[in-house]
């Protein structure tokens, strides 16, 4: 690494990130995140499948989902800092939906911290890409916002060249299965030597069933990638876990 | 939008959209990660400044590939991986291709669609759909004409000294976020119609809206009144002769200013000039619609309104609300605004400086106005802005003037405020017409019609204010004259022609009323024919600056339409004994 990296990183820093004097969740408790907040959405005491990033009880390894094998299979490891409810789930429609993706910023710091904490050192970091439609509607992809956020924070270099090749039905409405299906060639990695023999973080904002990060995953193993951890913001809950919806 | 940057054999750095790429050219060194617009630009500028260092240093040759790449990753600060490629020689040439002139159908028809537009990627979109042709084939056409020198990209938010401007709306305060290229940023001030940031671009056609002058047939439906005849020369005279870009018509409410403009358009169009009309609102477009479509039949009328879609049409009469004045540059010759003191353009430096550069250079704006801002009145002052005036309504009646009642109360609801006084005022009032009672705040109309309900059991009262569910239906039935008395916020100050009506406006020193909405909401008595005078009566603890000023400029208005000889005689004489009395 260069040491005018920290240098310019800092700087740069200063000009996204301001100190977060209140709770950037809740516009009420202390900032960045407040303790009710770091309760409610992002969950400490919960454990997180290891197969789709899935919020479970802490003294389990895989959700149910995953445990019979319907989970990715291409990811080490999938991680998300937080439960997509609530103020969370508000905060990253109000990033996507509202165009504010200056507001990655104010997450950054916390999110960052919690994201090594988690995962190994890679050699770089991929934001799942998206199509340009999308990208022409919304004026920017929030996962390569992120990617080039925790760039700047922890000085992880951002590895480019997966594409998006056609958008499909949106992945809201499908099932699990159809979500895979409707995946199947969506991505692809014009030059693999690029990827060969890497570790990485692929990163989006959001995972619900893991299947887009997993469509990623398989391009990436096919460009010969050695380890992919992935990477979000927030992701479901294990359903047993909430009683009010049983 | 990205595009690939690339050097050719002179070391000449150019750049193309995202094309497949066997259709691109030969002898070029092609950096194989596209980039936004804003960062090419901005490497062609360090080059261009580092090329005229060299020859002070007598010419150091470098090496311009890895020139690039230092440059880029100070730009985007290391985060990405970049790499050249040597394009192969091809049979067809990359500029070669791009300089042929489109001739199918297509072609023809998306080069008569983009004159003089300022086109955004997204509305490119919706183009392609239109065209019912692919997105990289409206892209591949809009980059042959900048190739061709007929348009330009531009990043759509731009470094400008240390900070950022939109180059759709000229918003200064942006928004700044981490990107894959560095710090980039997204304007909020145009977000109405789709994103704008740093990393995209707009396209500028710079070509006239009309390409040769067409036949206008101009064929008025009505009859100017003198006033308005007056009017329309000085209009026309401005439009031909005059020096000043900007001019001010100051016209009595229901004078009709809107087609005191149309013998200039005629005139304009004839010679080949494009003409724009614009309003801030949608209802004020729809109302000047069905009168331009008259008055010029068979000449093609382009209609924008609403927020967000855009309908690409040709010709060179557009009728557009401020905001779609964004999607065109320096295109008109002549732009006649209207009802410039409404919101959201009062007030909007978007709107405004979309409406500048609309403009062609050297072209001419005309703002319609029955009530100006203080800024168009000093420039008017400054001798920046040439004065017409449009002082008389087409029946020759002078405009009602108000008539102050002091209240011992305030007017605020449950502070006594509905005196006798002022039922009896509204009494009076009623004999002559419906009464229109304006109130400054929306907590006041509810116990006001409470109030006078006690006061008038056989009338019928209601109200209504801009957040009422039930407003336009209300309308509807207050345009019928269903209504004895109908109270309500400023949402019926402008546009809507009541026969007969009659105005009180109540607290009418309350910090809400300025001038302009004081002589607004007195323009509404009077309007029509049948029913050409009526009474305004402003009621109010105090006396207002504003309310002084809205009573001279109505006297103003009245004074010098009776020098004009613009109002009956003796209707005239007694508009001024009258005034005596007044404020
Ligand atoms: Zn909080
Ligand atoms: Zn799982
Ligand atoms: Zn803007």
């Amino acid at each position: 690494m260069k040491d005018l990296r920290g240098v310019s990183s800092e700087f740069l820093r200063s000009l996204w990130y301001k100190n977060e004097p209140v709770c950037v969740l809740c516009s009420e408790g202390d900032g960045p995140i407040c303790p009710i907040c770091t309760e409610n959405y992002l969950h400490p005491e919960l454990g997180r499948c290891l197969g789709c990033g899935k919020l479970i009880p802490i003294d389990l390894l895989q959700c149910q989902d995953c445990e019979a094998g319907k989970g990715p299979k291409q990811l080490d490891k999938v991680v998300a800092w937080g439960h997509y409810y609530g103020g969370l789930k508000e905060f990253i429609q109000n990033v996507k939906f509202n165009a504010h993706p200056n507001y990655i910023g104010q997450i950054i710091k916390p999110f960052s911290e919690w994201a090594i904490s988690q995962l190994p050192a890679v050699d770089g970091v991929v934001a799942v890409p998206m199509h340009a439609t999308k990208l022409g509607e919304r004026g920017f992809n929030q996962a390569e916002v992120i990617a080039s956020a925790l760039h700047w924070e922890l000085g992880l270099p951002i590895l480019q060249g997966v594409k998006r090749i056609e958008t499909r039905v949106s992945q809201v409405l499908l099932s699990r299965k159809e979500r895979l299906q409707n995946l199947r060639g969506v991505f692809a990695v014009p030059n693999p030597e690029d990827y060969s023999g890497r570790s990485v973080w692929l990163v989006d904002d959001v995972t619900t069933t893991g299947a887009t990060l997993e469509a990623v995953a398989e391009v990436l193993r096919g460009s010969g990638v050695r380890t992919i951890y992935g990477l979000c913001l927030a992701a479901g809950r294990e359903k047993k876990l909430v009683p009010s919806s049983e | 939008m990205l595009f690939f940057l690339t050097i050719n054999k002179n070391g000449i750095v150019s750049y193309f959209p995202h094309l497949e790429r066997d259709k691109q050219g030969s002898d070029v060194s092609l950096l194989t990660t596209p980039l936004p617009l804003a960062v090419i630009e901005e490497i062609q500028d360090q080059l261009h400044r580092r090329k005229l260092l060299d020859m002070w240093n007598f010419g150091k040759n470098k090496n311009t590939k890895l020139e690039i790449i230092r440059l880029l990753n100070d730009i985007c600060g290391d985060t990405l991986h970049f790499s050249w490629e040597q394009i192969q020689a091809n049979t067809l040439s990359h500029q070669g291709r791009f300089e042929e002139e489109v001739k199918d159908e297509i072609g023809v028809r998306f080069n008569q669609i983009v004159l003089g537009r300022q086109i955004s990627i997204r509305d490119f979109r919706g183009l392609a759909r239109e065209l019912k042709i692919l997105e990289e084939r409206v892209i591949e056409l809009a980059h042959r004409n900048v190739v061709q020198g007929k348009a330009q990209w531009v990043p759509s938010v731009k470094q400008h000294g240390r900070g950022w401007q939109c180059q759709r709306c000229g918003q200064e305060d942006v928004e700044e976020w981490p990107s894959l290229y560095g710090t980039a940023a997204t304007c909020r001030g145009c977000q109405s119609i789709g994103v704008s940031t740093s990393l995209d671009v707009l396209y500028r056609d710079q070509r006239l809206l009309i390409e040769s002058p067409r036949e206008v047939i101009f064929l008025p439906h009505w009859d100017l009144t003198e006033a308005q005849r007056l009017a329309s020369v000085q209009v026309l005279n401005y439009i031909q002769e005059a020096s000043e870009g900007r001019a001010l018509l100051w016209a009595a409410c229901g004078a009709g200013k809107t087609e005191v403009c149309f013998p200039s358009a005629a005139w304009a169009l004839k010679q080949g000039k494009s003409v724009l009309f614009a309003a801030p609102r949608q209802d004020v477009i729809y109302d000047i619609m069905p009168r331009l479509k008259r008055d010029f039949p068979k000449y093609p009328l382009q209609v924008l309104t609403g927020e967000s879609s855009v309908k690409f049409q040709s010709g060179g009469l557009v009728l557009a609300t401020t905001h779609q004045v964004l999607r065109f540059w320096r295109a008109f010759d002549i732009i006649f605004m209207d009802e410039m003191d409404a919101f959201p353009y009062q007030g909007s430096k978007a709107l405004d400086w979309g409406l500048e550069h609309a403009l062609r250079q050297g072209g001419k704006i005309l703002y319609l106005t029955a009530t100006p801002s203080p800024e168009g009145l000093k420039l008017v002052k400054q001798g920046k802005m040439r004065l017409i005036q449009l002082p008389a309504r087409h029946h020759r009646k002078p405009l009602p003037i108000p008539v102050w009642l002091k209240s011992a109360y305030s007017l605020e609801p449950n502070c006594n405020g509905c005196t006798e006084e002022v039922v009896l005022q509204i009494r009076t009032l009623r004999r002559e017409g419906p009464v229109l009672v304006f109130v400054p705040k929306i907590s006041w109309v509810g116990s006001w019609i409470k109030s006078l309900r006690q006061y008038f059991p056989d009338w019928k009262v209601d109200g209504s204010y801009s957040s009422d569910l039930g407003r336009a239906q209300k309308i509807k039935r207050l345009i019928r004259g269903e209504f004895d008395l109908f109270v309500s916020t400023t949402i019926l100050e402008r546009g809507v022609t009541l026969p007969g009506i009659q105005v009180v406006v109540l607290g009418a020193d309350h910090s809400i009323f300025d001038e302009r909405a004081l002589v607004q909401m007195a323009g509404r008595v009077g309007r029509t024919q049948e029913c050409p005078g009526g009474g305004v009566i402003y009621i109010s603890k105090q006396i207002s600056p504003a309310m002084k000023t809205a009573v001279r400029w109505i006297k103003d208005q009245n004074r010098r339409a009776m020098e004009l000889g613009l109002l009956d005689q003796q209707e005239g004489r007694r508009n001024l004994e009258r005034s005596q009395r007044s404020l």
